[in-house]
């Protein structure tokens, strides 16, 4: 590779050595205790998808350039050059994670994985070999986020359709304001995503608790985190952000999405305003009365995956399963679960990605714990890791049933109560 | 009805996010410069992802339909 | 000529060896403390400890080695606080301290056993990274510290414990007192190296001993060893 591409390579490793990173960076032992805590190692029992390896691919790199070991005395910690082998590993690492900080679990000194790797996606996208359509997805949030005018008045007249399947479900006279936008003063700006699913399941809870709610104009999930762009990534959460203040809302909810929700609340430094997930909001309404739902009405067995960015990274374990107990008679913990759950392997925008094959094998623990677990019904609150478990579901013939939360606590509400 | 003459026709009506937009890029790229792709979805969000998608990636949304909740793009090829 | 070299390892290697280990250390947490602060949190859940009780616990007992491996972890635990009490055990080579006389003993209370712990341990971790799946993982640097402190640890031993057990004469036995001697000339920069330590009989394994000691220390700052400071910054963003 030319001298001025590898100058640009450490420069931009540079801009991210911050604290963390140089603690992750300097402080693993590869005591080996991660090896096979990633499911992606559990569906693929190859090196390459542990994560001390993955991790291993950045120090490497990282030692090589900005260590007097890797400079002077490569061999010490097998410091490796930049080419396009060693690039190739570096995609490798990077888009096999989902981002999902199980091997954090394991490690004893708690080391962040995807933290390393975002000098890994870094380097990817300067080698202009990250994934294209994540980066187009990112470039589409960011252009919308620049040039959301324009779309504004289109987007309204879809919402109009949707206000009437809203109403139907509620059994109301009228579809008036049953999704209200641009509330000023609102107490909650909702953040959905593209999909109706995730507007109208979400209105018919909020309409029912009589909230006083607002929808946003933009999508939660963040493609440019996924990419592992800090600016894009930064650029697409501030212009909800931005929307929030504007309407001076006092609590954003972030739709069923486990990144969306992680970097609004624990990424974004201090905000103005309370960050909360649907989860959450159904889980008050449920616990507060403002909502009345069918108890016991489901039958067969239900189960419930935990959304890695939602549970183990954010802390929500306890709402939706008060939720589903609720609603179900027969619920089943998969073994193991909570913040030591198999992550789905969507995760990480991969279930973006052509890699159906890669998503069904690295799915295996998954698809292991839902037969272990003998459920029928499998919620989870994440609209990737549904897509996912529908994948991981078709690959194997299941034959279970995948739903969200927010579809199932909707189709269970009492109307009029 | 619209008129337009369409080479790709693709159903993604019920397609969770991001897929739409994936999808209508993939298949874009097999096809040639100047021909028409037409998309059908039921996401809401997609009145503003697929324009914004169009203009970051240089292609052109020539005509948009709604029959009840399925929307309908014409996206034609321009590089 | 090898007086010459025995000099070199016992004194000016010393100093280098704690020189390099004090400007590494404060130049590791220089380059830390310069480095940006990101406002992401990046702690796990749940968090039941209140934080720095939580940190001291993931620190110290590493509970999560225990659940994963409880093998290692007490292969870990046993190396760990064998070279915790060794650290005090060469504390009272430089000086008398009377807190440590609680229990009243002669130098080195472990009498040797404390050694052997921990060249059975420290073989421990070499040979589990000669096999899959560790094998994959290891890098050289990681057995290279390995080798070298179990030479480290063995000459140590194999000096102490001949002198403590092997029967010499008075005249040559070596005491706690020679080597106060020799550690005081090195603190007050007024270094020693008597007769007395130098004429005593395996005094080659002795030089041996502070040679890869030597080695040790001056790689610590610049090797993984640098966990051991680490730990406590990385445990803390776990529990943020």
């Amino acid at each position: 590779m030319e001298n001025q591409k590898i100058e640009e390579f450490k420069q931009l490793i540079k801009s991210r050595l911050n604290k963390p990173m140089r603690y992750y960076l300097d402080v693993c032992t590869r005591c080996g205790l991660c090896y096979d805590t990633c499911h992606a190692y559990y569906g693929i029992p190859k090196k390459e998808y542990s994560p001390v390896n993955r991790a291993e691919v950045v120090r490497k790199i990282y030692k090589k350039y900005f260590r007097p070991s890797g400079k002077f005395f490569p061999y010490w910690s097998d410091a490796t050059e930049i080419d396009d082998n060693v690039m190739e590993q570096v995609y490798e690492a990077a888009f096999s994670c989902t981002g999902c900080r199980r091997c954090m679990m394991f490690c004893p000194f708690g080391v962040d994985m995807p933290h390393i790797l975002s000098i890994a996606k870094l380097l990817l996208i300067a080698n202009e070999t990250a994934p294209e359509e994540l980066v187009m997805l990112a470039d589409g949030a960011v252009e919308k986020g620049k040039s959301i005018d324009l779309f504004k008045e289109g987007y309204r007249n879809v919402i109009k359709d949707l206000e009437t399947e809203v109403q139907k479900k509620l059994n109301l006279p009228s579809s008036e304001n049953l999704i209200p936008m641009e509330k000023k003063g609102a107490n909650i700006l909702y953040v959905g995503l593209s999909g109706a699913n995730s507007i109208v399941h979400p209105a018919v809870i909020f309409n029912s608790a009589k909230e006083d709610w607002t929808l946003s104009y933009f999508e939660a999930v963040n493609f440019g985190a996924f990419v592992g762009d800090p600016e894009k990534m930064q650029f697409i959460a501030n212009r909800i952000i931005k929307e929030a203040k504007e309407l001076g809302v006092k609590e954003v909810v972030i739709v069923e999405c486990g990144t969306a929700f992680r970097i609004m609340k624990h990424m974004m430094g201090e905000l103005p305003f309370k960050v909360s997930s649907i989860v959450e909001v159904i889980h008050r309404y449920i616990r507060d009365g403002r909502i009345k739902i069918r108890e016991g009405s489901i039958k067969e067995a239900v189960t419930y995956h935990d959304p890695c960015q939602l549970g183990r990274n954010s802390g929500v374990f306890d709402e939706p399963r008060y939720v589903l107990k609720k609603l179900a008679g027969d619920f089943r913990e998969m073994t193991p679960t909570r913040e030591l759950n198999w992550c789905c392997g969507g995760g990480g925008g991969l279930v973006a990605l052509d890699n159906e094959e890669f998503r069904i094998k690295s799915g295996k623990a998954k698809k292991d714990q839902i037969v272990a677990a003998g459920a029928s019904v499998v919620v989870s609150a994440c609209e990737n890791c549904i897509l996912q478990l529908n994948t991981i579901n078709q690959g194997y013939g299941l034959g279970v049933e995948v739903k969200s939360l927010s579809e199932l606590v909707s189709e269970n509400i009492l109307t009029g109560a | 009805m619209s008129t337009i003459q369409v080479d790709v026709n693709m159903d993604l009506k019920g397609l969770a996010c991001p897929l739409p937009v994936v999808k209508v890029s993939q298949q874009i790229k097999k096809m040639t410069v100047g021909q028409i792709l037409m998309a059908e979805t039921t996401d809401p969000g997609a009145h503003a992802d697929f324009p914004a998608w169009a203009k970051t990636s240089g292609n052109e949304i020539i005509e948009t339909e709604r029959e009840g909740n399925v929307s309908k793009f014409y996206i034609k090829k321009l590089k | 000529m090898w007086d010459y070299i025995s000099y070199l390892v016992m004194v000016p290697m010393v100093y280098v060896a704690f020189t390099t280990l004090i400007l590494g250390i404060i130049f590791k947490v220089y380059t830390v403390y310069k480095s940006p602060s990101i406002p992401a949190r990046l702690g796990v859940y749940p968090q039941d400890d209140i934080t720095p009780v939580g940190i001291i616990k993931d620190s110290l007992f590493w509970p999560v080695a225990l659940k994963k491996s409880p093998l290692l972890w007490g292969f870990l635990m046993v190396f760990h606080l064998a070279i915790v009490f060794l650290i005090i055990g060469h504390m009272e080579l430089i000086s008398d301290f009377r807190v440590l006389q609680i229990i009243p003993h002669d130098v080195f209370l472990g009498a040797g056993a404390l050694g052997m712990i921990l060249i059975v341990s420290t073989l421990y971790f070499l040979f589990r990274r000669f096999r899959s799946p560790f094998r994959e993982i290891s890098i050289p640097e990681d057995y290279l510290l390995l080798i070298i402190l179990f030479f480290s640890i063995l000459f140590g031993t194999i000096f102490h414990m001949s002198a403590r057990y092997g029967s010499y004469s008075e005249l040559v036995k070596i005491s706690a007192g020679d080597f106060r001697e020799y550690f005081m000339g090195l603190i007050t920069f007024k270094p020693v190296l008597s007769y007395k330590l130098a004429l005593a009989p395996h005094f080659i394994v002795l030089v041996l001993h502070v040679f890869f000691s030597n080695l040790f220390i001056i790689l610590f700052p610049f090797s993984k060893m640098i966990h051991s400071l680490f730990i406590f910054f990385a445990i803390s963003l776990k529990r943020k």
